[in-house]
């Protein structure tokens, strides 16, 4: 058998001592160059697993250690004496190019199958386990922070409240959900209208005006109800985690180095989850248009007035938008209309 | 070669020698090792990860190289999945107590934050005790009570003298992990101050405020501030929009080189064990073109490049790393070693306080 130059570390100093070794065809190792001669039987060896083409440890019974660079060899020696552990077949794997372009295909379609399905149906599944009481507590504090920063006070009338608090009772005694639902008025923002997970509705005083009649504002607030009956905002939690997870799996310790290389396609995935989020309220609210024989069309027609009023920004091609673009959200209403 | 002459007394020849670390790994071959471990792990619902990481770490240290010889990363991977099975459990109780008894977990929280002190111990001896050169380990040993005073106390410090005392934050960090290593029975010694730590700081806080001055007056300049930046979910368009993002980026980026490269030459040059000093002579403007080339590179190859980005990066850092040995590095000798678990260095990992040096 071949002789091997190594490096021998006796396990008690930091001393290096150049040794040669030979595997023997009694299947014993053979290393000289120290004072005596050493002998060890394979069995009594532990041999490092092969990782790329680094150093491989040889362990000795006594605490000391022989480092070779010949990977093949020994890998050779292994094989013929039965010695091989299952990690050579890592190793196998990693270097044949076959193996490797085979492990890109499939790992970028479970990626992609994983983001796709995986990690939606997991979260929805998990957020049907948990009590409703559990939205509750996610929005606690959400109100009074919207209401520190962003919002100002209503200047709505009673009477058109009430008016708008029975358009919403009207959608929610017509579905079945435990969830306890309240509207709010604020103003401030420009038309819009958000569902806090907890079942709370704020709605613009904008939006109201903006509103050429009841059935639009109906319309948007079928739509928030769905977010809201859908537990968004618990999947989304759920999704957003579960991504940044698999994100950091896949670039690793990339993260401190170039964090914006990481960030980036979780942003995209997260945007993507949004805008199905978005879908599936559209069509809880097109269902329930439908079904409550009020014309679809109502909320094209706020949607585009909305758009109209305030352009949404064309962020990175779409990729990076919370909502899918107006104009495809539209049609879907006009043509079930 | 074996040298056949008498031995000579090398001590004099080999006095202060610039002995300079050197990193072998390869692009090409890490990509392999690098699919292999994503793969494996996602078909294996992550349980692979405890393997890949060990692989990871494997080829790395294999490939750092010091005089001839190289480092070994010895964690068995069945440890280390151990210890991320603790963390994931201790993270799914936590979120289980925290939706039904919010009070609980509270106090949960607290108990959390005076573990911690005893998990970056643990993370520490672990990694050391895992990591040889020559066949001798490296050690680590911490007090629990000198750990609490530096990651919780400090911290706490930081806070209320809004930052003031984040300096003396990284300074003491450093010197409680430098400081209780030691390689076999050397140990370690760190010889920076605090002062060092408060000039980078000092440094990097200017070059913040100049960069908020520029785009500042720069946008100032092209068409007056947006007046509602507060809105949420309506950035400002248009070209003004892209300069301060592309801008961000840029000094944002330039500020993380330059605290990357300083606070690293700083601690390195100030570490030393039995008169042998290490000396770190990273540059700024080299890091920020890794730093940026590799985010571009990435992003382009979809995530492609990443294993060649780390490869590139490590390799810069070690043959910017260089050891000023007084003798010929023979002469360091084993302590009695021991096994520690690896529950501390997962569950920090797994909380994101693995903390490098």
């Amino acid at each position: 058998m071949k002789v091997l130059k190594a490096d021998f570390y006796d396990g008690n100093t930091s001393a290096r001592q150049e040794v040669e070794i030979q595997f023997e065809p009694t299947g014993q190792l053979r290393i000289t160059g120290l004072e005596r001669e050493l002998i060890f039987p394979l069995s009594q060896l532990r041999i490092s697993p092969r990782i790329g083409n680094t150093p491989r440890s040889i362990y000795l019974p006594s605490g000391a250690k022989c480092e070779a660079l010949d990977n093949d060899t020994i890998d050779s020696v292994l094989e013929r004496y039965g010695q091989s552990s299952w990690q050579s077949f890592l190793h196998k794997l990693e270097s044949r190019l076959v193996y490797v372009a085979l492990a890109l295909v499939i790992t970028v379609i479970s990626v992609w199958g994983l983001v796709q399905y995986g990690v939606p149906a997991l979260a929805e599944r998990v957020a049907r386990s948990l009590p409703t009481s559990v939205d509750e507590t996610l929005g606690r504090e959400a109100l009074s922070v919207l209401d520190q920063h962003f919002f100002s006070p209503s200047a709505l009338d009673a009477d058109r409240q009430r008016e708008l608090r029975t358009l919403l009772a009207g959608i929610t005694q017509r579905i079945e959900d435990t969830h306890t639902y309240r509207l709010e008025f604020r103003s401030g923002v420009g038309a819009n209208a958000f569902a806090l997970p907890s079942g709370l509705i704020v709605v613009t005083d904008e939006l109201v005006q903006l509103a050429e009649n009841d059935n639009e504002i109906l319309a948007v607030l079928a739509h928030e109800v769905g977010h809201v009956v859908h537990r968004h905002q618990l999947r989304r939690l759920l999704q957003d985690s579960a991504t940044v997870l698999i994100i950091a799996s896949i670039v690793g310790d990339v993260t401190s180095l170039t964090s914006l290389a990481a960030a980036l396609p979780t942003l995209i995935i997260e945007a993507k989850y949004s805008r199905d989020f978005e879908s599936e309220a559209d069509q809880f609210a097109l269902r329930y248009l439908r079904d409550n024989n009020i014309r679809p069309r109502h909320f094209a027609d706020i949607l585009l007035r909305m758009e109209k009023q305030k352009p949404s920004p064309g962020l990175g091609g779409g990729y990076l938008a919370s909502h899918p673009a107006t104009k495809e959200r539209a049609k879907l209403f006009q043509d079930n209309d | 070669m074996i040298n056949e002459s008498p031995q000579v007394d090398t001590k004099d020849i080999a006095r202060a020698q610039r002995i300079p670390f050197e990193f072998s790994g390869k692009a090409g071959e890490y990509f392999k090792i690098w699919i292999v471990n994503i793969l494996l792990t996602i078909l294996t619902l992550g349980i692979y990860s405890a393997w890949a990481k060990v692989r990871r770490k494997r080829y790395f240290y294999g490939n750092t190289h010091l005089k001839d010889s190289t480092f070994e990363y010895h964690a068995q991977p069945v440890q280390i999945l151990k210890g991320r099975l603790i963390a994931f459990g201790a993270f799914v109780v936590y979120t289980a107590v925290n939706a039904m008894l919010p009070l609980a977990a509270a106090v949960l929280a607290i108990l959390f934050v005076f573990a911690v002190p005893w998990l970056v111990i643990k993370a520490h001896a672990f990694n050391s005790r895992n990591s040889s050169y020559r066949n001798l380990r490296l050690n680590f040993k911490g007090n629990y009570t000198k750990a609490l005073a530096v990651y919780i106390g400090l911290p706490i410090l930081s806070v209320i003298t809004l930052g003031l005392a984040y300096p003396a934050y990284m300074y003491h960090r450093t010197k409680f992990v430098v400081a209780n290593s030691a390689y076999g029975t050397a140990p370690f010694s760190f010889t920076a101050t605090a002062g060092g730590f408060y000039v980078i700081a000092l440094k990097a806080v200017g070059m913040a405020v100049a960069a908020a001055v520029f785009f500042t007056v720069l946008v100032a300049g092209l068409g007056g501030l947006p007046t509602m930046v507060a809105q949420p979910a309506t950035p400002v368009g248009g070209p003004v929009a892209l300069l301060i993002i592309v801008g961000g980026i840029l000094a944002f980026s330039a500020i993380r080189a330059y605290l990357d490269t300083t606070i690293t030459n700083l601690v390195w040059s100030n570490v030393s064990a039995s008169n042998n000093q290490f000396q770190s002579t990273l540059r700024t403007r080299y890091m920020l073109w890794l730093y940026l080339s590799n985010a571009v590179a990435i992003v382009l190859s979809l995530g492609l490049l990443i294993p060649w980005a780390q490869i590139r990066t490590m390799r810069y850092r070690l043959e910017n790393l260089k050891l000023l040995a007084k003798d010929d590095l023979d002469g360091f000798v084993a302590r009695e070693q021991q096994k520690v678990d690896s529950a501390g260095e997962e569950v920090s990992e797994f909380f994101d306080l693995d903390i490098g040096i």
